[in-house]
This record gives C-alpha cells, structure tokens and sequence, in this order.
C-alpha cells in the first residue's frame, strides 16, 4: 500500500516515516508540508492512504481531505492531531480513521488495517459531512483533463456562469469548475461581488463603475481583459458595498 | 486597562442592601442617644418611637440624596467632593429638624426641645447627622475597596490559569520528542528539560511571583522546543539591553504566552514562516517590551488568543497598577505588541 505522509513538522513526518519503514508492509511515497501540496502529490503518486495532519499553513487538513474525496480514486484518509479540538467525530465520515499525536504504533497499524479494507473492497466515496462543506475553502479545485488543479482563493478575479460550470479567472489563467455561481456566492460572500446574473467580482479588483451614454453600467476590473456588464438590478447594492470596502 | 485613579470612590447608595444598612446604622444611633445615662429622665416608649420615625426618616432622605447626587460628586474633586457630601447631611438634617420642631410645637407632643432653644436643637441634629453620615461614608468606602480588591484578586487568579500552556502544545512537543528520541537522543533530552521547566512553572502560575529575568528564561526554553518543531521556519531575534533590570518582579508567564501567540498564530499559518523579534529594554522609568512578528493580512488585528492577551494585560495592571500599559497593532503584515511596565 503505498502511502503520503502530510505534517507541516518535520519531525513528526520523520517519526511517521520511520515507524511505516518498521511495519514494512507499506511504502512511504512521498511527504508533503501542507494541504495544498498532499493533494498535488496524492494524485501525482496515485497514494492509497493519507496520513494527514489537520493544523497546516496554506491549506489545512480538513479541507484537503474534502479535495482527496474528489480524486479517482479518492485515497483513504487517515487524520493525524495533537488535540481533538476539531471535534474530530464529525470529520470521521471524510477519514477512515485518526489517530491522535504521539500516534501508538498498534493504533497506526489498525488505521492502515482500516484504509486498506476500505481501498480494496469497497470503494463508495466517502460522504463529506455538512459541517466539513460549510467551510470556507481557501482553494477551489478545477478538473482538467482527469487531473486536479488547485486555484488559491486569494488569485480568483472573477468568475462567470457557463451553463452548468463556473469560468474561474485567476493569476494564472482560466479553469472550468463544476460548481454553482450560487453556492460559490454563499460560501466566499465575504470575498466577492455579485454584478450580474452570471458574474461574481472579488472586492479588491474593482477600479470603477463606469456609466455609458444608454445608461449601462461598467466595472472596470484591474486585471480583466475588458470591462463587464453590470446588470440594472445589482448596480444600487454594489455601489453601497463598494462603498464600504 | 483598567485605571485604577478614575475609578469612582464615592459609595453607592442606589441599592436596597445599602438602603437598609443606611436605616440600621439610624437607629443605632437612636439606641445609643436612648441608652446613653444621663441625668434627665429616660425616653418613654413614645418618645422612642417618635425619635425613631425621625431618624429613619432623615437616614432615608440621606440615601436618596446621596444615590441621586453620586455621579455629580464623583466628578468633583475629592476632596471638594467630600466637603459636598458631609455638606448634605447638615443640611438634610437642619430642614428635618425645624419641620420636626414645628410640628411638634404644633401638635403640643413636646418631644423636642421647647421653642426657646430651637437653634441648640436644630444644631444638635445637624452636628449628629454630620458625624454619623462621615463616619458611614469611611465605613461604606472601605468595604467596597476591600470587596473591588477581593474580586481583583480572584481575577487575577483565574487569569493566570487561563494563561496556561495549551494542550496543543504538550502532544505537539511530545510527538517531536518521541521522534528525537531515536534520531538525536541528545536533542531529545534536552527538549525534555525544557518541557519540563515550562511546566513546572505554567502549573504553578497562579501562586508567587515571577522575575524578568525568569521570564525571558523560560520564553527561550519555549522558543527552544517550537524551534524543534517548526525547524527552519521559526527564527528568533532577542534583543535583551544590558540595562534591562533582570530583577524586576512580575506576575509569572507574561512573555511566554505572547511569545506562543506570535508562534501558533503568526508564524504557523505561515508556510515559509517568518522572524519572530524580541526587544527588552529600560527607558525613562519604564521597562519596554516589544514583539513583533509577520501574520497573515486576513487574520489583522484580532489575530491570536484575545482572551489571553486581555488576561495577561489584567494581570500586568493588577501588579503593576495604572502605568502598565499593553498595546496591539498590525500593519503592513507585521503584527506589534508593546509593553510599558514602571520601573519604580
């Protein structure tokens, strides 16, 4: 069974890898520091487990763990904490298994026992608990040809409705996603402006609202190729939003 | 902060408690005056309870007036303020005590004076409530120190547990050190001392004071042990001024939660981590303390335990009094938090 280690500390991957070398039945494929980066080498590697750390920089564990669920085929995930404060029962329905820290070799071995009943037989998709969705992410994950690509939330400019995908405009170009502009507009409301039925901005790309002679209103955005139409309805309550920014 | 000289030191007699001390303390001076051995004949039971309904009825009077006035005479000077409120019974007092005289005369009960010495009368009163309400007033003002000082002490106390090592931190340290064991016993051994000297003094927190100089000591065991953790992303600049006065005496893990907030909140999220700085340094009759590290925009100002931080600032006040003085700030990605303690 091969097997990615993810803790931001070094010298808790360390005592991890080590503890996997004794076992011998699994092989350590590869390490990674943060969430962002154990998404990317899971699906690089074709991991069949995630040994994962909750508390992480960039991306933490519970939200990894919901963009692992995506890939095909999802890795088991096994979280790995110092202190269940994270209500850690409500995430198990995203994780095989977790242990917590210092983790028991007998218990490691239970939870690779766990993994790899769950990889080899039968191979549902873990259901990703509500509380786990009601999060705010701090990536969005684009598919693309089969594979998966992480998009910081933060380099997001806009993004348009196409039928049913969401063009996401980002610093480094443009991904489809497999979302609702709906349920993108609720959970990152905090982050973007809706301008028209089919556009949402984020707040810090606004440079102005322009008015054209036939009344039609403009956002010109400072990284958007042209400006963008803004719909008669959404004009009052952007220019009170903006206000406040 | 809470300043302690702006705190109001006039009691408060907006209370139904203090209402019925007020009452009680009236007719003790009216068991006294009845019970006192004089030459003239004793109170009857009529004359008793005559001077009884009066003095309840001055007391009474006294609270309200005193309630309705408090704010007014606590925006006075002190001792203006109390020239004001010993001002207030006499008067009070020498009104009640003409009506009382009139319609005594009126009635032809005769349990005052006779009319001839109304003034020795009304004087009297006056003079009696003057004292009496003094008196109160030191009684009332004392009690309520005492109470405010109790409850700061308890809240002193509770804050130093809540400024305890989180449990985050114990598993977090015992996993590196389970790791080191095999790898670097050596590190390990010492990462087992410091842990331990942390928690010798986080689980005795709440009793005896602490030194400057032990602070930062145990500031640095805990750097020792994140830095063990964190590796290459944790990096520490202390600069301690030689005249920073290592003897000082202060309440115990003052430094050493700040220190966990830069660490957890600051420099964590961080995947490149960051530099946490620590200056130390007299100027001016004041220690200065300031630590400073990088922390994410989005988190801003409020990033970190508040409730810790606004512990650590009750319990600097408290110790300290009203010249300790702690202030957060984040600009520019950078997150500030600056101590002024007096040196006196």
């Amino acid at each position: 069974m091969k097997v990615l280690i993810v803790d931001d500390e070094q010298p808790a991957r360390q005592r991890l890898v080590g503890m996997l070398a004794e076992l011998g039945d699994c092989i350590v494929s590869g390490e990674a520091s943060n969430g962002r980066e154990a998404v990317e080498k899971a699906e690089a590697l074709g991991v069949d487990a995630v040994l994962l750390d909750i508390a992480m920089p960039v991306m933490d564990g519970l939200e990894a763990a919901r963009h692992l669920s995506r890939l095909e085929p999802p890795p088991a995930v096994i979280f790995c904490t110092a202190f269940d404060e994270h209500a850690l029962a409500a995430f198990e329905a995203a994780a095989v298994d977790y242990l917590v820290k210092p983790v028991r070799r007998e218990r490691l071995v239970e939870a690779l026992e766990r993994a790899r009943r769950s990889r080899f037989s039968a191979t549902a998709e873990p259901t990703i608990p509500a509380s786990l969705v009601q999060r705010q992410r701090s990536h969005l994950a684009a598919r693309m040809r089969g594979r998966l690509r992480l998009i910081p939330i933060e380099d997001v400019h806009y993004l348009q409705a196409e039928e049913k995908y969401v063009l996401v405009h980002h610093a480094r170009g443009e991904d489809l996603i497999e979302e609702s502009l709906k349920a993108l507009e609720q959970e990152f409301s905090d982050r973007f402006q809706r301008i028209h039925r089919n556009c949402l901005v984020a707040n810090d790309e606004f440079l102005e609202l322009r008015r054209l002679v036939d009344g039609q209103v403009q956002a010109i955005l400072r990284h958007g190729k042209e400006p963008l139409e803004v719909s008669r309805r959404c004009v009052p309550t952007l220019r009170e939003r903006l206000k406040h920014l | 902060m809470v300043d302690a000289a702006r705190r109001p030191w006039f009691p408060d007699f907006c209370r139904l408690p203090r209402i019925a001390a007020v009452l009680a303390i009236a007719e003790l001076v009216v068991l006294i005056i009845g019970l006192a051995p004089t030459q003239t004949q004793r109170w009857n039971a009529q004359e008793f309870l005559a001077a009884s309904a009066f003095a309840l009825w001055l007391g009474l009077t006294q609270a309200v007036v005193y309630c309705k006035s408090r704010t007014s005479i606590d925006a006075l000077p002190q001792s203006l303020g109390l020239a004001v409120a010993l001002l207030l019974p006499v008067l009070i007092a020498a009104f009640g005590a003409i009506a009382v005289q009139q319609i005594d005369v009126g009635l032809g009960t005769h349990y005052t004076l006779p009319e001839s010495q109304r003034l020795r009368f009304v004087a009297s009163i006056a003079a009696l409530s003057m004292l009496i309400s003094a008196l109160s007033l030191r009684y009332f003002y004392v009690s309520e120190q005492w109470r405010s000082q109790v409850h700061a002490q308890a809240k002193a106390e509770v804050d130093a547990l809540q400024a305890r090592i989180r449990p985050h931190f114990l598993f977090n340290s015992m996993n590196t050190i389970a790791s080191l064991v095999r790898s670097d016993p050596v590190t390990a051994e010492r990462a087992v001392e410091d842990l331990s000297e942390l928690f010798r003094a986080a689980l005795g927190a709440g009793h005896g004071e602490s030194t400057l100089a032990e602070e930062i000591h145990l500031a640095e065991r805990y750097l020792a042990i994140e830095t063990l953790r964190l590796g290459q992303r944790l990096r520490v600049d202390w600069q301690v001024a030689a005249d920073a006065p290592g003897e000082l005496r202060m309440p115990r893990l003052v430094l050493q939660p700040l220190l966990e907030n830069a660490v957890v909140h600051g420099i964590a999220p961080l995947a490149d981590g960051g530099e946490i700085s620590i200056r130390i340094g007299a100027m001016a009759g004041k220690l200065h303390v300031q630590i400073r590290n990088p922390a994410l925009a989005a988190r801003g100002i409020d990033i970190g335990n508040h409730h810790a931080q606004e512990s650590i600032a009750q319990r600097l006040a408290y110790h300290f009094g009203p010249g300790a003085r702690m202030v957060r700030s984040y600009q520019d990605g950078f997150y500030l938090c600056q101590i002024e303690l007096p040196l006196t």
